[in-house]
């Protein structure tokens, strides 16, 4: 698993990735982790077929006991179907995941771990002294859906937003973005349902400032990327199997 | 899943099935008790040695459904610790893999403690299922014994049905869908048994 940071100051976020040994009929994720004093919140921990791998990677940067939450932006397996394993591992931790997904998590096995229900409007996740807060995506692409801005580092973590179906062991930083864009076309507008949805979110995120995009899949988008992809995104006529 | 644990939970699916067969053929005996019953009614002083082997009869099927219905409970919960087992024994192993693969790794102590305790719980449910196996088995035991019994009933019901005149055809028919019965829950049983009894000391 390869580990890069992708803000550091007075905490930091970890992104995690290019698992070498993942089974290749397995698509490959982007986990990450804000890593502040005493605390570690991991963002989108992945399929239980990662937990070994994701496991082992965040022991280099904290202990399981600080490992205090986890957040899921959406229902998905690749996102959080390792959450039985977790549960688990953890004594005291929290699951920050969408209201409306609860009592299908569930069947995950969420027994230790407390469940907080995200309700529609968004929330935040306090961490020490990090405030996150909790933007609502909902239909992109999951009805239930919600992306993590952190305003200090000024990083969106977007989930299946922005994310790209990549070769094994591509870089982590989107370097041509008017190449990159092949990549994401499909992904977009088969799986983003609602045009609608999508104007709202870009809206939303619009207002937002933001260094880093970093999506659940692909690579990560910096600087003027970031509004080249709202821009590209905002454009781009998704649900298109119907 | 390994062989051990798939067969597991092959054996505990089993004995639901195989129970739901006892149950079918316990509500059967005792139907052919009450008709019997009636039989031995209308037939009479040529029935008198027919009467109380019907109630006996219907009391044996009453009892076998109970104990059914009681073991129906306890195999639930096996299926229960089969599952639970499986989830911890899955995450001991992934822990096992994590703490190998971070020897030297700055926090890889701290797994110690998650590795301990997903080992205990593992173990926790390997000795809960055993004990529930040997009641189980136990409660199966009582079911034979009720099966052994009806046949036994079954056989001097043949006896009495010739002296029952022209109601002898319609209480051999009783006494012989008794036996087929009883030999039915036998068999059955003794199949979950033989199941079971592989995790009884394994
Ligand atoms: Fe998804
Ligand atoms: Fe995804």
């Amino acid at each position: 698993m390869k580990m890069t940071k992708i803000y550091e100051g007075s905490y930091q976020w970890i992104m995690f990735g290019r698992d070498a040994n993942k089974p290749s009929n397995i698509i490959d994720s982007n986990q990450y982790a804000v890593r502040t004093a005493n605390r570690c919140l991991l963002l989108e921990p992945g399929g239980s077929e990662l937990f070994a791998p994701m496991m082992a990677a965040v022991l280099h940067h904290t202990p399981v006991d600080q490992i205090t939450d986890l957040f899921a932006s959406h229902q998905d397996p690749d996102v959080i179907s390792s959450l039985g394993l977790w549960d688990q591992a953890l004594s005291n931790a929290k699951l920050h995941a969408p209201a409306i997904w609860e009592g299908y998590l569930r069947h995950f096995g969420c027994e230790s771990i407390e469940y907080v229900p995200i309700p529609d409007n968004g929330g935040t996740i306090k961490l020490d002294s990090v405030e996150l807060q909790l933007i609502p995506a909902h239909y992109l692409h999951s009805p239930g859906n919600f992306h993590v801005y952190d305003h200090h580092a000024k990083i969106l973590m977007s989930g299946d937003v922005g994310s790209a179906v990549e070769a094994p062991g591509a870089p982590m930083y989107v370097d041509n973005f008017d190449s990159h864009i092949e990549k994401m076309r499909y992904f977009h507008q088969r799986w983003m349902p609602s045009n609608q949805a999508k104007r709202a979110w870009i809206e939303r995120v619009r207002n937002l400032d933001i260094d880093i995009l970093a999506p659940q899949h692909g690579r990560v988008f910096k600087g003027d990327d970031v509004k080249r992809f709202l821009d590209w995104f905002d454009s781009l006529q998704v649900g298109i199997a119907v | 899943m390994n062989i051990q644990t798939k067969s597991q939970f092959v054996a505990v699916a089993s004995i639901t099935s195989e129970l739901s067969a006892v149950m079918v053929v316990a509500k059967e005996i005792s139907l052919a008790a009450a008709n019997a019953k009636a039989i031995a009614f209308r037939a009479g002083d040529k029935a008198k040695g027919f009467q109380p082997i019907t109630d006996f009869i219907n009391e044996l099927a009453k009892e076998t459904i109970d104990l059914v219905t009681n073991i129906n409970v306890y195999a639930l919960s096996l299926y229960r610790l089969t599952v639970n087992e499986y989830r911890r024994t899955v995450a001991y192993n992934k822990f096992d893999l994590v703490v190998k693969t971070t020897e030297g790794v700055t926090y890889a102590q701290s797994m110690q403690a998650p590795l301990e305790n997903a080992k205990i719980s593992m173990q926790n449910c390997q000795r809960q299922f055993k004990r529930d196996v040997k009641q189980l088995l136990d409660q199966l035991e009582a079911v034979m014994h009720h099966a052994r019994a009806a046949r036994v009933i079954a056989a001097n019901s043949r006896i009495e049905a010739s002296q029952a005149g022209e109601y002898l055809q319609s209480l051999q028919a009783v006494a012989e869908s008794v036996d087929k019965a009883a030999h039915t829950i036998h068999d059955n049983v003794q199949r979950c048994r033989i199941a079971l009894s592989l995790y009884r000391n394994s």
